[in-house]
């Protein structure tokens, strides 16, 4: 029989090794989308000798000017170099997600139900975060 | 730097930059015990080129970045505790949400002003909180029905710290609040996340410092979301800055034995003094 501690402890370790590997993960591939976007490897929609005539403008006049996707209009472009590194930093947003998910089974089967609440709770938070119902396509 | 110079410089000076910027603060906010956010944002808002939608979107990630990259060995060491954050970080990632959403559609000499005065305060409150050790106290019953215990080993002090909070509801309500703040300046809110852990709640200060980090990267998780959906986040800018913080990060993590804390402390009450000032003044249009 595990006492309460161990499994809180299981759990804790549970969740360091996945964030760890989230996050070397993460790095490698976020470093590798960096460099095909400003070697130029890969083309990008908005041209990078361009982009400084509107990053000092508001999001929204932004997206009007260029014509940048919101909400989930990115996926489709990932062909393009800066929406390859969009998807990147959501893999980065995506970790905690990641986690909770993995640990919503442990606390299920030890049948701690507030914590696995709490979780279940934080994992609706974030995939609606996630889907854009809060702000999408603005 | 007058304008026409800033439009004069070629655009790589700007990602060199940032990793630069970025690889500092990541050093500087381990040893302080600070996210970075507080110090990203009001430096490259006000000394880089980009609009500060963009610069508040990375500044969110940055906090994020760093957080999560010192997770891992922050919970190996029971220096973070999964049982104390799960629910304070549900409280403050809603709130996020929300401060997100409302910076996002609040006009940009309000927010430079605000940003300025919040900025200028936090480090008024930094320079004036002396570090406070979590005493031994009995959970309420919230605190208690939520578990909210714990035990780690500090090998400074070569003894094993049993804990526990309590003022669980006011906790609660502390974190919200960050939450709220921390999404719409896409500020880590480490600063306050630690004084309402060990001065609220009791918390030892290495759990609270520990905890803090993991907060910070569950609740700007939700909040990064938002910045994606609205397209406020430009990859030169955010990504740099992603791989700088988490290299500076594993740096400050090394040499926080090293170094002394009240020396870090000085330089980020200065910094953030000059970064605030310079928002504040901004937002004010006489700079």
């Amino acid at each position: 029989m595990v006492s309460q501690e161990e499994h809180d402890a299981r759990v804790q370790r549970l969740y360091a090794r996945w964030l760890d590997a989230g996050m070397r993960t993460a790095f490698a591939v976020s470093l590798a989308a960096f460099l095909l976007y400003v070697s130029g490897l890969l083309p990008a929609y908005v041209p990078l000798e361009a982009l400084p005539r509107y990053w000092g403008l508001p999001v929204d006049e932004f997206l009007r000017r260029t014509g940048a996707p919101s909400g989930w209009g990115w996926v489709g472009m990932m062909d393009r170099a800066e929406y390859l590194n969009l998807a990147c930093i959501a893999l980065i947003a995506s970790a905690t997600l990641v986690c909770y998910l993995r640990v919503l089974p442990a606390l299920l089967g030890a049948r701690q139900r507030l914590d696995a609440l709490l979780a279940a709770a934080q994992v609706v938070v974030l995939l609606a975060a996630a889907s854009g119902v809060f702000g999408g396509g603005g | 730097m007058e304008m026409d110079a800033v439009a004069a410089a070629p655009w790589w000076i700007w990602p060199i930059a940032l990793f630069a910027v970025s690889f500092v603060i990541g050093i500087v906010a381990v040893l302080a015990g600070v996210g970075g956010g507080v110090l990203f944002v009001p430096i490259v808002g006000g000394f880089f080129p980009f609009h500060l939608d963009f610069v508040r979107g990375a500044g969110l990630l940055f906090a994020l970045a760093g957080t999560l990259a010192a997770g891992p060995t922050l919970l190996r060491n029971n220096m973070a505790s999964l049982r104390l954050i799960m629910p304070l970080a549900l409280a403050g990632s809603i709130a996020s949400v929300v401060g997100a959403v409302v910076g996002l559609s609040m006009p940009t000499d309000l927010l430079q002003t605000a940003l300025g005065l919040v900025v200028i305060a936090i480090a008024v409150v930094i320079w004036r909180t002396k570090e406070v050790y979590g005493g031994t106290v009995e959970s309420d019953a919230l605190g208690a029905a939520l578990r909210m215990r714990g035990r780690y080993d500090d090998p400074a002090e070569r003894v094993r710290i049993d804990w526990r909070t309590h003022r669980t509801l006011l906790g609660f309500a502390s974190f919200a609040a960050i939450g709220f703040f921390g999404g719409v300046f896409g500020l880590g809110a480490g600063f306050a996340n630690v004084p309402a852990l060990n001065l609220l709640m009791a918390a030892p200060m290495k759990v609270a410092v520990g905890s803090s980090g993991l907060i910070i990267s569950i609740i700007n998780s939700s909040a990064a979301w938002v910045y994606i959906h609205r397209g406020a986040l430009l990859p030169l800018l955010a990504v740099p800055a992603i791989l700088g913080v988490m290299l500076g990060s594993r740096l400050g993590a090394r040499l926080l034995s090293v170094t002394p804390a009240a020396v870090v402390r000085r330089l980020v009450i200065v910094v953030m003094l000059i970064a605030g000032a310079r928002a504040l003044l901004r937002g004010l249009g006489t700079w």
